[in-house]
């Protein structure tokens, strides 16, 4: 096992709204190694991205952290000084995000803004120069020379988000984030992404952590999975022990609903009926229980425990040995 | 527009202090302007040379003028003529700028380009030439005021309206009526209407300001609302002939130009933060 | 079973104008194909294929430049033909929040079918209620307000504006697109229900190659406006004729970390139009291709019972996939 280069322990987090606080983060912890692919899955407000912002020490203002810790290297980023903490953002960890226009200045070219990336580098503007081009040849841009003079509206989606995943590595951090990396993209350009991203890992040695809610994208790509719901990890496991012997009935739901995860045509599709609790008032039990076929008259009652299943296997369940 | 959203804007625009003061203001000289007969002290005309240039006080809160009028009086129906001109001649260039910026936006493209080379050719006239020219022609006067500022002022809320009408007419709610089978007229009239009006809307309302302040100063040149009709730019006029006689006369007669252009100003700002943020809307200054 | 909607050789060209230059961009060209009644086809193709200027055209919403559309055995020429069959055809959007007009309730927007082709409507706040609860929406959904709604209500919204007035044909662009797994099979199973009540026809326009697996009768795909394969889901899928389909269905990320690609299913990005390749468009991109699929453009062929394909070797690449 690899050392841990990023620990999140009991993360909680909450965001001031006009009424009460939505409990977006509930006691997250995880940990990402060096040199594995940490994925980060769960359905529209189960607190992912919020928890892949706070890892780059950018929740919004609204947003109240009460308790936990998120350890780079063992050093507690939340309570470092704003000035270590832009270092940490800018050299240790970065992120790439859903939609690549975003990441890039409109009115500079890739060329120019990959070059001033590296402002702090201090190397000469020619070796930065070509330390640009040659990461964007290696995230497999086909001409990289004249991509370097092209505007970001000037690339197509796929294109753009090699540039973004270019501009990530250029200052070589130890930690990659990537919230929906392929989302918007098509089938075609996706396999591409997770293709040089998969590549990527194997002369990488820094973790790289995909945020999704694609399942597919989790089997291609990660080598451990944490699953969110309702702001709490409810299941991790290595990814082949995820989707072949999961534990918690919501990870079995998810995949059982993934139309991609069937082969053959069926009249209906399993869902998982009724709808995440309101985080403004978490239920007392389990937050899954409502919508749980296994359910038991403990569950609405008491919050699941911890259950270590197997080693680096943990659902928080009550019937996760059932 | 249902009520329900319209009720959600005063809402917020009365949250916001701002948006608060500038409503309260305008109500304040919109009942000013209409009530003037029953609460103006005075005959504002009345004249009575004995009582030339009293400053302030109880019997003349805001003292006489040259010919001995009631200045408070005065500027009570001086807020009727400004505003009767700054409102009638924003509603005429709103309403006919709302026209033909629609039809513009969503009609045919050779139409556009018709409309949008007169509205370029209009904006190029010098504003003061083109009204001295107009006043030259057609002699001074309310009408004439009126004229000129809806004259100059269509261009700018058509292409403003126009803006918004192109840019929501390839927006997916609106091919979504297409798609249901709804007539352009319908298209325009029920879909587009209710989303264009609001820019415009904060629009005018930051222009009727402009608009006084031109009543104002034409009548202050004697070239707009004749005497012996109160209009604070022709007091505004008489106060700077007194200057010596009467210093106190020009700071009365630009208090209310000064009160109104903020209370103006402020509720436009209001709107604009208080009409749905959601649709992004963005009034061009 | 006969045909609700015929697209016979369509084409759709755009002109580009900048004076003194005049150019045509053929966007789409020589389409035929046909949906029969209670028949759902799936077109598929990645961005840029032309899939949704295809929806849009066969509801002569886009200026058709050759070849004709048949609704129900009548020849649409004119607007007003168009206009004619508005009632017997629904176009649901992929993004549903933007196809509900903003200062519009929900029960506004559901209802405006009647208002719009004057069906008597005695009272629209029932109409309205009932419409919502047949896509399982709770009836004081109607007084909201389309920002107001999760994507999954907006789609549902979407849906029932859509079946109104009980239309034949539904033009479904990308139905689950930005959906969460659970709330995709919802969405999905809702459709399946309502085509069996009213006996719809769909035509599901999507990249998602899981989604057309699952719901569609047949499948049409699509590469730079032209159509390259077209046939049964299943056997297109278990076999398909044209390399560019099968480089889609490889493509797909499997949400199963057994099934693991290490290869790249599919290199380059789809062409631009202003610069179609020479002889088969795809040869840039296809691993078969030789020295006669760069000058000489394949025909749209029959290669067994239903099928069709657009490749000088198809029954070669179906041995091959076999």
């Amino acid at each position: 096992m690899t050392t841990p280069l990023l620990t999140v322990e009991n993360l909680t987090l909450n965001y001031r709204t006009g009424g009460d606080p939505v409990q977006a983060l509930r006691g997250v912890s995880l940990t990402a190694r060096a040199g594995e692919v940490l994925g980060i899955v769960g359905e529209s407000g189960c607190g992912k991205s919020t928890l892949a912002a706070t890892l780059m020490g950018l929740a919004g203002t609204n947003a109240e952290i009460t308790d936990g810790a998120v350890s780079f290297r063992g050093e507690n980023i939340l309570t470092a000084r704003e000035e270590t903490r832009r270092k940490l953002r800018g050299k240790h960890i970065a992120m790439v995000f859903q939609d690549p226009m975003t990441a890039f200045n409109p009115v500079l070219t890739i060329g120019a803004q990959l070059v001033d990336f590296q402002h702090n580098s201090g190397t000469p503007k020619r070796q930065r120069h070509s330390a640009a081009r040659d990461m964007l040849d290696r995230v497999g841009i086909p001409d990289p020379d004249i991509c370097m003079g092209r505007f970001p509206h000037e690339l197509s989606g796929g294109m753009r988000q090699r540039a973004a995943i270019a501009a990530a590595l250029l200052m070589q951090p130890e930690i990659l984030i990537a919230d929906e990396p392929t989302t918007a993209l098509d089938v075609t350009m996706e396999a591409q992404i997770i293709h040089l991203l998969r590549n990527l890992q194997s002369d990488y040695d820094g973790a790289i952590i995909i945020v999704t809610h694609q399942l597919g994208v989790i089997a291609q790509l990660c080598d451990r999975v944490v699953v969110m719901y309702a702001g709490q990890v409810v299941e991790e496991a290595d990814v082949d022990t995820l989707f072949h012997a999961p534990r918690h009935p919501y990870t079995k739901a998810l995949i059982a609903c993934d139309p991609a995860s069937l082969s053959i045509k069926e009249k209906r599709l399993p869902t998982i009926g009724g709808r995440p609790p309101d985080l403004a008032h978490p239920p007392a039990g389990c937050a899954f229980a409502d919508r749980c076929a296994q359910v038991e008259p403990i569950c609405r009652t008491a919050a699941p425990p911890r259950v270590e299943i197997g080693p680096d296997h943990i659902a928080k369940c009550h019937e996760a040995w059932s | 527009m249902s009520s329900g959203a319209n009720r959600g804007i005063f809402r917020s625009l009365m949250r916001d202090p701002m948006g608060a003061f500038g409503l309260i203001l305008v109500v304040a000289f919109l009942i000013m302007a209409l009530a003037a007969p029953w609460i103006a002290p005075y005959d504002p005309l009345k004249i009575s040379i004995t009582e030339r240039f009293q400053p302030p006080s109880l019997a003349h809160w805001a003292g006489t003028d040259q010919l001995g009028r009631d200045l408070l009086s005065r500027i009570i129906f001086g807020a009727r003529t400004a505003l009767s001109i700054a409102m009638t001649a924003a509603g005429i260039a709103g309403g006919v700028g709302l026209l033909l910026g629609m039809i513009a936006g969503y009609g045919p493209r050779w139409l556009d380009a018709f409309l949008v080379l007169m509205f370029d050719s209009m904006s190029s006239l010098p504003m003061i030439m083109f009204a001295l020219a107009v006043i030259t022609v057609v002699g001074p006067g309310t009408g004439t005021l009126i004229l000129v500022v809806v004259l100059v002022s269509i261009p700018g809320y058509a292409r403003l309206i126009r803006a918004q009408t192109l840019s929501l007419g390839s927006a997916d709610f609106i091919l979504a009526e297409r798609v249901m089978g709804a007539s352009s007229a319908r298209i325009l009239a029920r879909h587009l209407l209710p989303n264009v009006v609001g820019p415009l809307v904060i629009v005018l309302s930051m222009d009727i300001p402009v608009i006084i302040m031109l009543e104002a100063g034409l009548s202050y040149l004697n070239l707009g609302v004749r005497p012996p009709i109160p209009s604070w730019g022709n007091i505004l006029y008489d106060g700077y002939t007194s200057l010596r006689a009467a210093p106190s006369m020009v700071l009365i007669a630009g208090l209310p130009l000064v009160l109104a252009t903020l209370g103006f100003t402020f509720l436009g700002e209001g709107l604009r933060d208080a009409i749905d943020p959601k649709l992004k809307v963005r009034v061009p200054r | 079973m006969s045909a609700l909607l015929e697209l016979d050789r369509l084409s759709v060209d755009l002109s580009i104008s900048r004076w003194p230059l005049r150019t045509t961009l053929n966007i789409l060209s020589d389409i035929t194909l046909t949906l029969a009644r209670d028949e759902t086809v799936g077109l598929v193709g990645e961005s840029g294929s032309g899939k949704t200027t295809l929806g849009r055209a066969l509801l002569g919403l886009q200026h058709i430049s050759a070849g004709t559309v048949r609704f129900d055995g009548t020849p649409l020429k004119t607007a007003a033909d168009f206009d004619r069959i508005r009632p017997r055809t629904a176009l649901m959007f992929q993004d549903a929040v933007a196809s509900l007009s903003p200062r519009m309730t929900v029960g506004e927007a559901v209802t405006e079918p009647f208002r719009i082709h004057n069906r008597p409507m005695p009272d629209w706040r029932a109409r309205a209620a009932e419409l919502l609860e047949e896509v399982g929406l709770p009836a004081d959904m109607a007084s909201r307000y389309p920002h107001e709604l999760s994507g999954g209500q907006a789609r549902r919204a979407g849906v029932a504006r859509a079946l109104a007035l009980k239309p034949d044909l539904v033009i479904a662009d990308e139905p689950t697109a930005g959906l969460d797994v659970s709330v995709q099979a919802e969405i999905l199973n809702l459709m399946a229900d309502l085509k069996d009540r009213y006996g719809l026809s769909y035509m599901v326009i999507t990249h998602n190659l899981a989604l057309v697996r699952h719901v569609a009768d047949r499948i049409a795909v699509m590469y730079l406006g032209r159509l390259v394969e077209t046939g049964p889901t299943a056997e297109v899928f278990s076999n398909p004729a044209h390399p560019y389909t099968g480089s889609l269905i490889a493509a797909e990320p499997k949400p199963d970390p057994r099934k693991r690609r290490t290869d790249l299913a599919i290199k380059g990005e789809i062409p631009s139009l202003i610069r179609r390749p020479s002889g088969c468009e795809f040869h840039g991109r296809c691993p078969l291709a030789t020295a006669r699929c760069r000058t000489e453009a394949p025909a749209l062929r029959d290669i067994a019972p239903g099928r069709k394909a657009r490749c000088h070797f198809a029954e070669t690449y179906q041995k091959q996939g076999a």
